[in-house]
Order: structure tokens, then C-alpha cells, then sequence
């Protein structure tokens, strides 16, 4: 019966290899199962990189009097509520207040997080050492100097290396001169050489009563201990002998070597779950190299009863083998690549209350019309509209929304000047508009860093009236001009657009036709539903059910460029929705970036051609 | 009147059916543009193996699109060509014109329609218009501050090629542009 209610089709999906460049959720105990099970759901991974820090200071405090101070670094993470979290130390180097430090500290960089870091450093009383540094009370030590700053300020520059001044706890220098710390971060990866290996099979074995083996090919690696650990699988092909399947990728990171054997097995697909192997043979990366270049196939063994092998007729052939350069993203931004922010705000709210006044409906007919109408925006001088503004400064869910995405994207633009408008509201007694500067000006429509958002929003509520419909058609348009016409002048810059809504679209077709025309663009969409909405439209534009949109002229979606969440999934988890939000950022730009090979800037040197568009 | 030169790559097709099954067979796709001109040529890829999901072709086909087409019809056809198992219209107005300078390598995708006019799976090409040297950045365009609401209409045409130094424009296909404008 296992057939009936298992996810077959998943079961059938191609597993593991480099193709998506994603990597197992390894947060620690402090994140948000909710939110993880939310993304998983979505079948979205967070793109996190290992990075090591390599620390090294000048002109440190001495605080022996013999010698010199004997230095070493403890860095921290400063966590959501203030709280610090230790990630690691160096060694004590001796006597020196240059030093340069060995010991390198990984810290894993989450794009979709502001991480602030903290580093303080000690000096290590003679006492203790040839101690192991992690058991060192650190109470116990003579304090040299904290510094502190963004990951991403680190990994932002070219060089990735960054020269902090150091001060003291409090955070003021007074007259002393504490010194500096360089810290210099590096990607773990091994190598970012990526393999794409097509497999084709003849002559397979035939393992079904009624009809031919559905087959599929499984690569693992042979660890020191004797065994092996998968590292992917191909799609299944049903019903067939002679499949043919989609191309794997396999990073260097996975193999180890191109000479490290790797046991590559060819199942027979059971919906059960038991597989039955068809045959399996074990071929190094080198080994599929040159079959590909000779175009000759190797055949099949299987394992028979007796404990021998037998050859088998079933033949594994090579029909491509590709090696190139996989980027990360960090490479990419760290050779100059940008993000550049742009944000979208919701003006509509209770636009038919003339009419329904007019024609007399009864009171509630016309809360009925009104609650369909996206009345949740209301009011904004009452207490229950969405776009309240607290005296006290408690923030709305549209200015939550903008701070917590401009926050972390304002590191990665550099000129922090962010295109805002709002949509659904009507200026200055004027018609409804549905693309209208933030900031009520006709001619700038750019605002200076987030503060510039907060502010041109605040004062637009005044300005503007709230009304309707729901219309997203315009607002993509316009940021699909802009990403479009950057190219232009060069192609390292990414739009990301940032949509808050409180309501449901009137026209999803118009914004459907919007969003397939930009999705061949350099653009993102991210959407934030606030208030207590049905959402349901905004998951199909989301489209991560694999769905691609469709537009009204016949044409579909290139790629998948919308992310949606609604705002209350995750009202009180630490980490917030917004942030589940800015996870597939990364993998979206990479996406687009490497179906049209454009490398990071510094690669680029090297080429004679022009840069592709 | 000159014809342009276009780029197409085919890549793949996915969801092809046939008989209400899933298509496995050789197939090869046919392109050819809809200008009723005695020079419009038949191109076609060569044939292919259905993978798992569709086949897959990309193969690249240089088109001589004549200024009068509007659309660029490809049709993915069965083994022997007897039958069309899929059919796009594609608008030239896709990839000419836009935001987006001339030469950009636009990647598009279609849904196909049977003989019957039946939705039959989705077609992936890439597009990039041939331009001629030194008519590259002829069309940069600032991008237009001021009421945002004015997108910048200026659609042109081909590049004023000719001695006579008249640009000749092509009325693009203006079915796929928002009906809403502000």
C-alpha cells in the first residue's frame, strides 16, 4: 500500500549534486522552527556560506611590563536582544603588539541577517599558557580593546578585509590610542569548480513484470572508512532502457579530487520505496572525462549470489562533461556587484463610501462592501488602521516591513538612494494614481537611505488619500523600466523591489501580464502582506509550487522572481518573516546571473570579449 | 525595406503530450516568421531525444526577419513531420523594443498549442537580435525621473540603417503592453 499516500513524484525528483546551490539549514538552537518549516515547505533553503576570519592588529595597548602583551582574540555575534554570542578565538601569539593571528574563525554569513561582530581582545597572563584558549576565563585577562562592525561591511569590499579601530568597552578611545584590528574574510569553499555530467545508459536491464525498469543513477563517494556517502541522484525516467537524463552537477567541493573513485549505481524506481539495483561501477571524475572525450561506454557489473560479479550488457555513456567556475554570491558582490532597494507602498483603503452612501444600502451591506474593499488600510489617524502612526514610535507593519528589508539590502547598494512610491492613493485631490513618488515630488522619485523612506512615507500619509483599487501592474512596470534600463551602462547591478500590501489585487491577470515581462529582467519582487487579508492570489503570483505564470499573450514566466509572505505567519518568532523573505534573494540573482555566464567583475579582466547582456 | 537578423537558440520543450500521454518521441522544432513574403524562409533544428522532462535541442538558428513580420511562429513537429505537436506564436515586440538595450540575450518562454488549439506544454528559447557594429548605444536612455507614472514610451524600430538616413520604424505588437497607463 506504500504506493497509495507516498510523495512519489518528490521520490522521483533529482536529489543533492551542485545544481542549486543550496545547502542544509544549519542554524543554531536560537532559530525559529516555524519559520523553518515554512521555508521547507517551500521547498527553499537558505543560502549560507561558511567564512573564516583572519584577524591581525597594530599598535596594541602593552600591559606587561617586561615584555610585550601577549594577544588574543575572542569574537562575538551581537544576537537580536542585545545578547552576545562567542564564535571563536585565536591563539595567543607572544609577545607582540603587531600580531598576526593563525587561527581563523568561521562564522557562517547569512545574507538575509544584519550580523554585527564583535572582537575583543586580551592580553593572556603568562600563567596560563600552554592552555587550551577555550577553557581561559576570560574575567581572569587584561582587556586590550573591542571592536566592532557588520559582516557585511566585510564582505562588501573587494579586498574582504576590513580595519577597525579599536576603542574600549564603553565605546569611547578618551586619550589612549588602542590600536587597530584587520580582519580579512575568506570562503571555506575548496575550490568553485563545478562538473556537469550528462549520463545516458543502453541495453539496461529489465527488473518490472508488466512493463520496462524506471531508472535512475545514484553518485556517492567513498569515504576513508570503506563505505559511501551519496552525494546525488539523478531524475527517474519511466519505462525505459535506454533513459537519457538531465544533466548533473557535481561541485569539487563534493568529489574531493577528480581522481577520487566515486561508486555511481543505477536503480530500478519502486514506488514502495525498494529499489532494485540494476547495476552499479566505480568511476573517478577523470575516469568520466576521458569516456566522454572517447565516447566509449563502460559496462555495468552486478553483484550476483555467489559473491562474484558478473559484467552485465547495460552500458553507462558519457554525453557531456562540462567544468567551469561556479560563483557564489559573495563573489559577485564583493567584486562590485549591487543590490539596488526600491520600494512599493499600498495607498488603498475605504474608496466607496460616497457610493454606497448615495444608494442607501443598508449599514451592513456597507460593511460588507467595505470589508472587500481592502478596508483594513482605514484610517491612518485611527488607532486600527495598518497605517497608524504610534507618537511613541511603535513601529506600523509598513514601516516594520521597510526597516527590516532596507536594512539589510542598504548594505549592498551603494549609492543608498532607493526608489520609492506608493500605489492606490490619490494625491493632492488629484486622480487615483497607481505609481506615485513617496516623497509627493514630481521629479525626484529617489529617497536617501531608509531614514528617506520612513519619512517620505510619514508625510505622505498626510498628502495622500487613501483609495483603490489594488493595482500592481504599474509599480512592476515602472522598477522593470529601471532594472531594464540600467543595462545600459553595465550589467552589475540587481533591482530587488519591496511591495507592502495589505489586500487582495483587483486586476491578478494585469500584474500576472507585468510580472511576466520582467521576469527576464534583473529583478526581484519581494511582496509583504500586513493586516488579516486572505493572501491566496498573492501564493499563486509566488508561484513556488512550481507553477510558472502565465501571461495573457501566451507567454511564460522565464524564471520564478516573486517571493510573498504575509507578515503575520510569523508575528512573534525571533527571526522574522522578512527575513524568510531575503533567503531566496541570493539564489534568485545567481540564477540570473549564470544562465547568462556573466562572472564576477574581476574575472572578467581576463576575457577579450564583451560583456554578455 | 531590410530584414534584420535574429539569433534564436532552441533550448527545450517541456510537458508535451500526445494522445493524452506523455510525448517521448524524436522531434524537431520548425521556425519560421509570419511576413507574407515570398523570401520568408522554413528553419529547422535538428532532430532529438526526449529526456526526462522534454526534449532538448539547443541549437542556435540564425532568422532573417523581414521588417513586415510580426510574430516568429515555431512549431515543434513529430519524427517524420506528419504532425505538429506543439505551436507559439512569438511577437517580434518581445524581444525588440522594451527597456532593454538591442542586444540583450533574452530569455523567453511559451505555451504551445496543439492542431486543435489544445494547451500543450511550454517551449524555451533565447533570443538576441543581431545589431550591426557601431550602432550599439544609439538608444541609451537616462532613466526618466519626473512623474513616474510617464514610462517612457519611445518604442523604436530598427536603426536608421539606410542612406536615406529615414529611420524605418516597426509598429510593435502592442497586445502584451499594460491596458493601464499613468
Amino acid at each position: 500500500m506504500g504506493g497509495c499516500f507516498s510523495d512519489v513524484k518528490g521520490g522521483k525528483q533529482a536529489v543533492g549534486g551542485a545544481h542549486h546551490q543550496e545547502r542544509p539549514i544549519n542554524r543554531d538552537a536560537d532559530s525559529n522552527d516555524a519559520v523553518e518549516l515554512f521555508n521547507r515547505s517551500r521547498g527553499v533553503f537558505p543560502l549560507h556560506t561558511s567564512l573564516e576570519l583572519s584577524l591581525s592588529a597594530t599598535n596594541l595597548l602593552d600591559r606587561d611590563i617586561m615584555s610585550k602583551s601577549d594577544p588574543m582574540v575572542v569574537v562575538y555575534v551581537k544576537k537580536g536582544h542585545g545578547k552576545l554570542e562567542e564564535l571563536g578565538r585565536t591563539e595567543v601569539i607572544l609577545n607582540s603588539l603587531n600580531p598576526v593571528w593563525i587561527e581563523k574563525i568561521t562564522v557562517s554569513y547569512q545574507f538575509e541577517v544584519v550580523q554585527p561582530l564583535i572582537f575583543h581582545i586580551y592580553d593572556v597572563d603568562t600563567k596560563y599558557h600552554n592552555v587550551n584558549v577555550k577553557t581561559l576565563k576570560l574575567e581572569d585577562q587584561e582587556f586590550l580593546g573591542e571592536g566592532s562592525c557588520v559582516l557585511s561591511e566585510i564582505v562588501t569590499k573587494q579586498s574582504r578585509r576590513l580595519t577597525l579601530n579599536l576603542h574600549n568597552r564603553s565605546g569611547r578611545r578618551g586619550l589612549r590610542n588602542f590600536g587597530t584590528l584587520t580582519v580579512h574574510a575568506e570562503e571555506t569553499m575548496a575550490s568553485k569548480s563545478v562538473v556537469e555530467i550528462k549520463f545516458h545508459c543502453s541495453q539496461l536491464e529489465n527488473k518490472d513484470l508488466f512493463s520496462k525498469s524506471d531508472p535512475f543513477l545514484r553518485v556517492s563517494r567513498i569515504v576513508e572508512s570503506g563505505g559511501s556517502v551519496p552525494i546525488c541522484k539523478t531524475e527517474v525516467v519511466d519505462n525505459n532502457l535506454n533513459p537519457i537524463w538531465k544533466p548533473l552537477s557535481l561541485s569539487m567541493q563534493q568529489f574531493g579530487s577528480k581522481d577520487n573513485p566515486l561508486v555511481i549505481e543505477c536503480f530500478d524506481f519502486n514506488s514502495n520505496g525498494n529499489h532494485v539495483l540494476i547495476g552499479k561501477l566505480q568511476k573517478s571524475v577523470a575516469d568520466l572525462e576521458r569516456l566522454y572525450k572517447e565516447r566509449s561506454g563502460v559496462n555495468f557489473v552486478v553483484p550476483s549470489s555467489h559473491g562474484h560479479e558478473k559484467v552485465s550488457k547495460g552500458q553507462l555513456f558519457v554525453d557531456q562533461f562540462n567544468e567551469k567556475q561556479q560563483f557564489s554570491f559573495l563573489d559577485y558582490i564583493s567584486s562590485g556587484f549591487e543590490l539596488n532597494f526600491m520600494v512599493a507602498v499600498d495607498f488603498t483603503g475605504k474608496q466607496c463610501v460616497v457610493f454606497s452612501k448615495c444608494l442607501s444600502f443598508p449599514m451592513y451591506l456597507h460593511d460588507l462592501i467595505l470589508n472587500f474593499l481592502t478596508a483594513s488600510n482605514g484610517n491612518p489617524q485611527q488607532h486600527d488602521s495598518l497605517h497608524y502612526i504610534d507618537p511613541y514610535g511603535r513601529l506600523n507593519s509598513y514601516q516594520q516591513a521597510i526597516m527590516e528589508v532596507g536594512e539589510v539590502i542598504q548594505f549592498y547598494d551603494a549609492d543608498k538612494r532607493f526608489p520609492a512610491w506608493g500605489f492606490g492613493g490619490r494625491t493632492a485631490g488629484g486622480p487615483v494614481s497607481h505609481c506615485f513618488n513617496l516623497d509627493g515630488t514630481a521629479t525626484g522619485f529617489e529617497v536617501e537611505g531608509v531614514q528617506g523612506i520612513m519619512t517620505a512615507y510619514a508625510s505622505a500619509l498626510h498628502n495622500v488619500s487613501l483609495s483603490g483599487p489594488t493595482l500592481f501592474g504599474p509599480v512592476v512596470n515602472r522598477a522593470a523600466e529601471i532594472a531594464g534600463n540600467s543595462l545600459f551602462h553595465n550589467n552589475n547591478k540587481y533591482y530587488v523591489l519591496l511591495i507592502i500590501t495589505d489586500g487582495i489585487l483587483t486586476d491578478l491577470q494585469e500584474t500576472t501580464d507585468a510580472l511576466v515581462r520582467a521576469s527576464d529582467l534583473p529583478l526581484s519582487i519581494l511582496v509583504v502582506g500586513v493586516g488579516s487579508a486572505d493572501f491566496k492570489q498573492m501564493e499563486i503570483l509566488d508561484a513556488d509550487n512550481g507553477q510558472r505564470l502565465s501571461s495573457s499573450t501566451g507567454r511564460v514566466a522565464t524564471r520564478d522572481i516573486v517571493q510573498f509572505v504575509p507578515m503575520r505567519e510569523v508575528q512573534s518568532g525571533r527571526i522574522s518573516a522578512v527575513q524568510s523573505l531575503l533567503e531566496e534573494l541570493p539564489g534568485q540573482f545567481l540564477s540570473y546571473m549564470r544562465c547568462r555566464d556573466i562572472m564576477p567583475l574581476t574575472d572578467r579582466a581576463a576575457q577579450s570579449s564583451a560583456p554578455q547582456l | 525595406m531590410t530584414s534584420r537578423h535574429v539569433e534564436i537558440t532552441v533550448i527545450s520543450a517541456e510537458n508535451l503530450q500526445s494522445n493524452r500521454k506523455p510525448f517521448k518521441k524524436n522531434s524537431f522544432v520548425t521556425v519560421r516568421t509570419d511576413a507574407a513574403v515570398s523570401t520568408s524562409k522554413l528553419y529547422r533544428t535538428a532532430e532529438t531525444d526526449c529526456e526526462g522532462s522534454g526534449p532538448r535541442w539547443n541549437e542556435k538558428i540564425e532568422v532573417e526577419l523581414p521588417a513586415q513580420a510580426r510574430n516568429l511562429i515555431l512549431e515543434v513537429q513529430c519524427k517524420n513531420g506528419a504532425r505538429t505537436i506543439g505551436a507559439a506564436s512569438i511577437p517580434v515586440s518581445d524581444f525588440i523594443g522594451g527597456w532593454v538595450p538591442e542586444n540583450y540575450l533574452h530569455f523567453l518562454s511559451y505555451r504551445l498549442r496543439d492542431e486543435r488549439g489544445v494547451r500543450n506544454g511550454i517551449i524555451n528559447i533565447s533570443v538576441r537580435m543581431k545589431v550591426p557594429e557601431g550602432l550599439m548605444s544609439t538608444y541609451a536612455r537616462k532613466v526618466t525621473s519626473g512623474f513616474a507614472t510617464t514610462s517612457s514610451q519611445t518604442k523604436v524600430g530598427y536603426p536608421a540603417v539606410e542612406n536615406s538616413g529615414v529611420a524605418t520604424g516597426v509598429p510593435l505588437n502592442w497586445n502584451s503592453y499594460p491596458r493601464v497607463q499613468y
